[in-house]
């Protein structure tokens, strides 16, 4: 089938006016934008979710369709749908995961697990067993999918907001994640070891637009075929590509694809084609393919022409994001506190005391003194 | 710190550490906590039981009981007389508070060389920061005393006792491991009782088991806030928790 499935989130049903959210509050008006999607691992299935806290599933086989238009409690920042198809798992920024059934399309979320901070990711490992998930502090959880109230482990390290995490599908065990403190990580996610630390900065530092610039990973994409690993980090036109060494357990760097504009998200295909969306109307996909481990631009296949027109044609769906401020920025911690002013202080009356003290130790000594002080009038 | 150690052999005075009772716990403060639970420098806490001349080889000591909003550090002196050999660690997010308690054990301490050298209190957010001082079944005992009620809904989030705390206490308590609740808010003992009843890492103790608890009877007193209850005529409500064996597949 080669027509193109278009759907408008801003035609499909809107939550009842009056309906009060989980917080108690009124719903507040959100956008159409499409906060987070997935397709099901074997591609038969999509969800996304958008501001209007819409959660909208799509069957993709025989041919697309909608199948239900759900609502959330909160903004969701990411979903992922089961191995086995039967469920969508939804974190929100309240840092909640709600599960919705796929085969009762209709059926109300229940709530599975919740962290005490925003949550920025959720993932599944390959047999469905556990459910990861990655939040604004520091911490990835893991949890068990069929009984989520049991903490198997955490994989600590990360210094700041955890951005991406994603289970390598053939190397079950490992974890790779992403954070704002600048570095890949992969874990024994099972037990919480970390085993390989990659400092992103080293690698891309050179490219740096200024010396303490950030490298937040905002898209992983992994191909099986080769073990390649690609990023994109906020704000940085650069695509860096990683080979996975699943016998050291480590990522080697491989090479960078500069880019023209900020890119926007990146894919692979399963034989290892790279397809990297840009911000950019007049060449709005770009196909890198590897040719003798050097990734080199593809501008002759018929589907990046296919597809290219295609955004072409509906640049006006693209055009609100171009020139987006940073989704991460805010994420940092911007941190308050008056505990080094109190100790400074609390150091200061404590010499003073010190110094009381010496002096009604020479003053004893010295009755005149002594007389002066007994002199003063108390108040 | 260099006056502050000095001024270890007297006993604080509490209206140097004045501070306000309540504390957003979800609040970035600018907390020293360890990236991981092995990078904590627990030595620096409990000097007597971290003895440079120990043989190679030997386990380093563990806390096993943490004291979550320690506050001004009274259980943490009566598990130091009762249990002089387990490591218990109090912890509190007001920083003053925090700071007047490490004072007193600094002082308690000096007093009694050789005594209260088990407890320690550490300046953290407990809502945020447990799995980075402590692994997995690593406790025997959580006390939550007197914790802050939240009386306003939007503030439930706040409690220290929710569905998703409750999965992080169960985390770093080993099965058997006992949480002990007091406070003198009804409602919030009921609310206790409900999350902790409804969780399924949690059973509440058996009466037989709870009579015999030794710990239970001393709790509702040790601490400031149980004689602030008292004094105002307010019963205090206590529970204890036992948490149950992991589900099938959850251990790594």
């Amino acid at each position: 089938d080669e027509s193109l499935f278009v759907y408008d989130c801003s035609s499909a049903e809107k939550q009842p006016l009056g309906e009060k959210g989980q917080d108690g509050k009124g719903t507040d008006k959100g956008s159409d934008d499409i906060l987070a999607f997935a397709f099901s691992p074997s591609g038969d299935y999509f969800a996304l979710t958008d501001d209007n806290k819409r959660l909208i599933l799509f069957r993709t086989k025989p041919s697309w369709e909608c199948v239900s238009v759900r609502f959330v409690n909160r903004r969701c920042t990411s979903l992922v749908i089961t191995a086995a198809e039967d469920k969508i798992f939804v974190a929100d920024k309240s840092g909640d995961v709600y599960s919705y059934s796929i085969t009762e399309p209709q059926a109300d979320g229940k709530l599975e697990l919740g962290h005490v901070s925003l949550l920025l990711d959720v993932a599944l490992s390959a047999d469905d067993r556990y459910i990861l998930t990655a939040d604004r502090d520091e911490k990835i959880r893991v949890s068990l999918t069929k009984a989520p109230y049991s903490i198997v482990s955490y994989c600590m390290g990360h210094r700041e907001f955890v951005s991406k995490i994603l289970v390598i599908p053939n190397c079950p065990d490992l974890l790779l994640s992403a954070s704002g403190d600048s570095t890949l990580r992969l874990w024994e996610y099972k037990s919480g070891e970390e085993v390989h630390c990659c400092q992103l900065s080293t690698i891309c530092g050179p490219q740096a637009t200024k010396p303490d610039q950030k490298f937040t990973v905002s898209r992983i994409t992994y191909c099986c075929q080769g073990g390649y690993v690609a990023i994109l980090c906020d704000s940085i036109p650069t695509v860096y590509i990683f080979q996975l060494d699943a016998t050291a357990r480590q990522l080697v760097y491989k090479e960078q694809i500069s880019l023209k504009h900020k890119g926007w998200d990146i894919a692979f295909e399963e034989m290892g084609d790279l397809w990297i969306l840009q911000e950019d109307k007049e060449a709005p996909l770009l196909l890198y393919r590897a040719c003798d481990g050097q990734w080199k631009a593809v501008t002759d296949d018929k589907g990046l022409q296919k597809m290219s027109k295609y955004i072409q044609d509906n640049w006006t769906v693209f055009e609100g994001f171009v020139g987006a401020e940073s989704y991460y920025s805010h994420l940092y911690k911007a941190s308050f506190d008056n505990m080094d002013e109190y100790l400074q202080r609390k150091e200061e009356r404590l010499q003073q005391q010190k110094k009381k003290k010496q002096d009604l130790q020479h003053a004893s000594s010295g009755q005149a003194k002594k007389k002066m002080k007994a002199e003063e009038p108390s108040l | 710190m260099a006056a502050e150690e000095e001024e270890a052999a007297a006993p604080p005075q509490k209206r140097f550490y004045r501070q306000r009772a309540h504390s957003n716990p979800l609040a970035d403060h600018t907390l020293s906590y360890p990236s991981r639970p092995q990078d904590m420098d627990w030595a620096a806490l409990f000097p007597s039981f971290f003895p440079p001349d120990a043989a190679p080889g030997t386990a380093p000591a563990r806390v096993e009981f943490v004291d979550v909003g320690c506050g001004y550090g009274g259980l943490l002196v009566a598990l130091a007389e009762r249990f002089p050999q387990t490591l218990a660690v109090g912890l509190e997010l007001r920083g003053k508070v925090a700071a007047f308690t490490r004072a007193r054990i600094r002082a308690l301490r000096a007093a009694r060389p050789g005594a209260y050298g088990n407890v320690a209190c550490v300046r953290a957010n407990a809502m945020k920061h447990l799995p980075h001082f402590f692994r997995r079944a690593q406790l025997s005992k959580l006390f939550l005393l007197f914790p802050d009620p939240h009386f306003k809904r939007t503030k439930h989030k706040w409690r220290i006792v929710s569905p998703a705390m409750l999965a992080e206490y169960g985390y770093v308590l080993r099965p058997g491991g006992l949480v002990y609740t007091v406070t003198d808010v009804p409602e919030l003992h009921q609310w206790m009782l409900r999350h902790f009843g409804e969780h399924p890492l949690f059973e509440a103790l058996p009466p037989a088991q709870l009579a015999a608890e030794p710990l239970l009877p001393l709790l509702p007193s040790v601490t400031e806030e149980g004689q602030r209850a008292r004094r105002a005529g307010r019963a205090p409500n206590s529970a204890v928790f036992r948490r149950r064996p992991d589900p099938p597949a959850a251990a790594p």
